[in-house]
């Protein structure tokens, strides 16, 4: 058990000097007024001219791979350390800690950074110089100077990943997590550190409460070459207000997943399966994720049934609850959960055909229900299932909260998959895939249906 | 835990109660002995019991609700064993309890806090009894001196706003306590009326008459800025007062709390022990007071310091928003009140406002701290909004 504050800060050496230190959630981070702020953009844009581009962008892959990979080693001390501090600061349970370790930094390997690489680009060296396109003459792709990176806070890891990116593109990247996502960019800038210090030099790691900060913060926004944003509606619109207009902002807004379960999969001997990754899904991240599913969708005709899954659903839930077990909810999740089930059980009591499965506390709720659009779920492991007649009928479902769709985690659906994933882009979601894969997109993933690093390229041409 | 199946009640658990009239009129006249006189546990005990068992009877949906937690009259032995309906129930139900095929007297809304927010719905089987609840508390917190004074209400009237329970109740008591000369002054959709409310105003101050202005905390502080931004102040009489309502939940509009009191001393000159923040909602008919006027009096409590009371025929218990278990004093929880008055439809209510007990009340902590989800995870008004706004 770790009691003292975590140091959520990480700078290039020789950066900031005479720091002054607040406290917030059991993080302690450097207040910076406007000056120290300038003096660190120089320093990081200086590094990335030094260090950074020295490289090519092989050897990024390489160095970076290699910091990351220490994160999926439990002996190594940074890893140990991200376990410990993780449950504290990110508010999970030490379980759900190691599961999204693991789950993150399987993406921050060499391997799979190289993957990434190639996924996005035909030819990844247009990264270090022009190379010749086939409709003649030749380009070459530039990163941003220097990239500052707004994370939310809500799942751990996320904000690590986009640093990743701007690092491996050659960009000087500025991280400032959300409070629940300190630690991992954290330590992952001190792993790079002691693999890679040119590399460490281009890359900064800073905290700030929301709300404090906010001359410190318009400094950084109006100076950064592109700013990623994570966050509620909100917060994107604020910066978009806040941004020069030349400057591109690559804004991930709130996201919501839903499961669809085709009669191929309704099987007495498929069942067990389909539930235990349902209930994963739902249970990761305790559901804070953009990834996580708010309902599941039920397709009639197979052997077994939206009743029977149900019920698999809620037995799983009630496992991972002692396995994967959640925090305590804080008092507004806990009050909506219990709004919703009560308010079931009265729907209920006045002969409406639902079904309610509750885990102790407030800690996991399943609904089965008929419905005509879906309805965001309340959080804290709190899913709605639906019985449809068909697959196809879901994208209606699904029209309302379009604009929001993210992952549809698909099963059963046999050959009409392709026709099915056309019918759910066409309502919104950009990402359809297997059941057991909703938690953790692979890195090359078109990130709510954009290229990951794209987004951050600005192309010259050289014509002939 | 699974729901279990429910199971028709047996008739001879449920003593028979004559008429939901009888009921009424019997409760009226408990309300009638008056809100300062406290009720025994036993009697509040036997008044609960009461009303449970008519509303175990009348009411099918909270008949089976019940039922699925194994809850009888007969099991039910004490007011707390009384399962707590969610507010948010109204939403999606009519709750009330009355003899099969009557009308109700009325049907207030919930305002909502979005635009696209399902409104819950309070169907109010007797308005004699809103009224005989309503009235005895709002005179002994508003008008505890007996003054007779023209009432100011910033919101439509009842006739404009037929299901805003708030502008009944102030209809109701200005009807029966005020004095010529106040008025109504928002319009149907709730435009203030700010040019005639300033000629009121004026006249007050001219004729040295003392007014009681009633409002939500989001109409006072919209009136302000608009005095604020022409530069007007005005010295209400002595003995002038406020009732604001509603500013405990949420912000209004970024302002605090002490900024709107502040600004009703700098612009209307009604110092901060006149104003009465009521807290009530459209799905109870009892209303709670900070006893500002009736107890505080030129003892300039602090607002921090101020708390809520309800009258003698509500009780309020704190429980823990996770185990739904009531917590030791002074520790923070859900507001879960038990209001005789909503015989008509369900007496105990499960609230989403935090609150502590303090003395003989609690003081409001608003609704929820910290309940903004974080990042993307979602914030279901959002989405709902952008969805509506396609």
């Amino acid at each position: 058990m770790v009691t003292e504050s975590f140091d959520g800060w990480a700078v290039p050496p020789g950066t900031l000097t005479d720091l002054v230190f607040a406290e917030d959630g059991g993080v302690r981070h450097p207040v910076l007024d406007t000056e120290a702020a300038r003096g660190l953009l120089v320093a990081l844009r200086a590094a990335r001219e030094d260090a950074l581009l020295r490289d090519t962008v092989q050897e990024r892959v390489r160095l970076l791979g290699r910091a990351g990979a220490r994160f999926l080693d439990p002996e190594d001390p940074l890893r140990q350390e991200a376990e410990e501090r993780l449950p504290a600061t990110a508010d999970i349970s030490p379980e759900m800690a190691r599961a999204v370790i693991e789950g993150m930094a399987r993406d921050w390997t060499a391997e799979r950074l190289a993957a990434l690489l190639s996924a996005e680009l035909s030819q990844p060296e247009a990264l270090d110089r022009f190379v010749p396109q086939s409709g003649g003459g030749r380009a070459r792709a530039f990163a941003p100077a220097l990239s500052f990176h707004i994370g939310a806070g809500t799942v751990p890891g996320v904000s690590a990943t986009s640093m990743l990116r701007g690092l491996l593109l050659g960009s000087a990247t500025l991280v400032k997590p959300g409070v629940g996502d300190v630690v991992l960019p954290v330590l992952l800038a001190r792993a790079l550190a002691e693999e890679a210090p040119r590399l460490a030099s281009a890359v900064a790691v800073l905290y700030w409460s929301g709300g404090s900060g906010e001359d410190t913060e318009q400094v950084l926004l109006e100076t950064a070459d592109l700013v990623v944003a994570y966050g509620g509606d909100a917060t994107v619109r604020s910066l978009r207000d806040r941004l020069p207009v030349t400057t591109p902002l690559v804004a991930y807004h709130h996201r919501l997943s839903v499961a669809l379960v085709g009669r191929s999969a309704l099987s007495q001997e498929s069942l067990p399966g389909v539930a235990s990754t349902l209930a994963r899904a739902v249970a990761l991240f305790d559901q804070r994720g953009c990834v996580s599913p708010h309902a599941v969708l039920v397709e009639q005709g197979g052997d077994v049934g939206a009743r029977e899954l149900t019920e698999a659903l809620a037995r799983e839930l009630e496992r991972l609850h002692r396995v994967l077990p959640p925090t305590d909810l804080a008092p507004s999740h806990a009050s909506a959960v219990h709004q919703l089930r009560r308010t079931c059980e009265l729907r209920r009591g006045a002969g409406e055909n639902l079904e309610l499965h509750t885990g102790p506390g407030a800690s996991w709720t399943v609904v089965l229900e008929s419905a005509n659009k879906l309805e965001p779920s309340c959080l804290g492991r709190t899913v709605r299932v639906h019985s449809v007649v068909d697959a196809l009928e879901v994208p209606d479902l699904l029209v309302p909260v379009g604009r929001h769709l993210q992952t549809v985690g698909v099963a059963g659906l046999g050959d009409r998959v392709e026709e099915v994933a056309a019918a759910l882009g066409k309502v919104g979601a950009v990402r359809i895939c297997p059941l057991g894969d909703v938690p953790f997109p692979p890195p090359w993933w078109h990130h709510d249906g954009r290229g990951p690093l794209s987004v951050f390229l600005r192309w010259v041409d050289l014509e002939d | 835990m699974v729901l279990a199946p429910v199971l028709p009640p047996s008739p001879e658990a449920v003593p028979a109660e004559p008429s939901f009239e009888r009921l009424v009129a019997d409760l009226v006249g408990l309300f009638q002995r008056g809100v300062r006189e406290a009720l025994d546990e036993h009697v509040f005990n036997d008044w609960a019991l009461r009303v449970f068992r008519w509303q175990f009877q009348h009411n099918p949906a909270f008949r089976g609700y019940c039922l699925g937690r194994g809850v009888t009259p007969g099991t039910v032995k004490s007011w707390v064993d009384v399962p707590a309906v969610p507010t948010g129930a109204f939403k999606r139900l009519r709750l009330m309890s009355a003899e099969e095929g009557r009308e109700p007297d009325a049907v207030f809304h919930t305002s909502g806090t979005s635009r696209t927010e399902r409104r819950g719905e309070h169907w109010v089987a007797s308005l004699r009894l809103y009224r005989s609840t309503l009235l005895p508390t709002f005179r002994v917190h508003l008008l505890p001196d007996g003054a007779r004074l023209p009432m100011l209400a910033l919101m439509p009237s009842p006739q404009d706003a037929p299901t805003s329970s708030l502008s009944y109740m102030i209809g109701a008591a200005s009807e029966a306590f005020s004095a010529e000369g106040g008025g109504w002054f928002a319009t149907a959709d709730g435009v203030l009326q700010e040019e005639e409310l300033r000629r009121a105003v004026e006249g007050a101050v001219d004729t040295g008459a003392p007014v009681l202005i009633a409002a939500t905390a989001f109409a006072l502080a919209h009136w302000l800025d608009g005095l604020a931004r022409e530069n007007l102040r005005f010295a209400l009489p002595e003995g002038s007062r406020v009732m604001e309502t509603g500013g405990f939940k949420g912000r209004v509009r970024g302002v605090s709390r002490n900024d709107l009191y502040h600004g009703i001393l700098a612009r209307l000159g009604i110092p901060m022990n006149r104003v009465v923040n009521e807290y009530g909602m459209t799905e109870m008919l009892s209303q709670f007071y900070e006893p500002a006027l009736s107890r505080f009096q030129d003892s300039d409590v602090g607002l921090e310091d101020r708390f809520h009371v309800g009258p003698p025929w509500v009780r309020t218990r704190i429980l823990d928003p996770v185990s739904l278990v009531q917590v030791p004093d002074g520790e923070p929880g859900l507001l879960c009140h038990h209001d005789l008055a909503n015989v008509g439809s369900v007496a105990c209510l499960l609230t989403e406002d935090m609150g502590v007990a303090v003395a003989d009340g609690f003081r409001l902590l608003g609704r929820i701290p910290g309940a903004e989800p974080r990042g993307c995870s979602l914030a279901i008004e959002e989405l709902l909004n952008a969805a509506q706004m396609r």
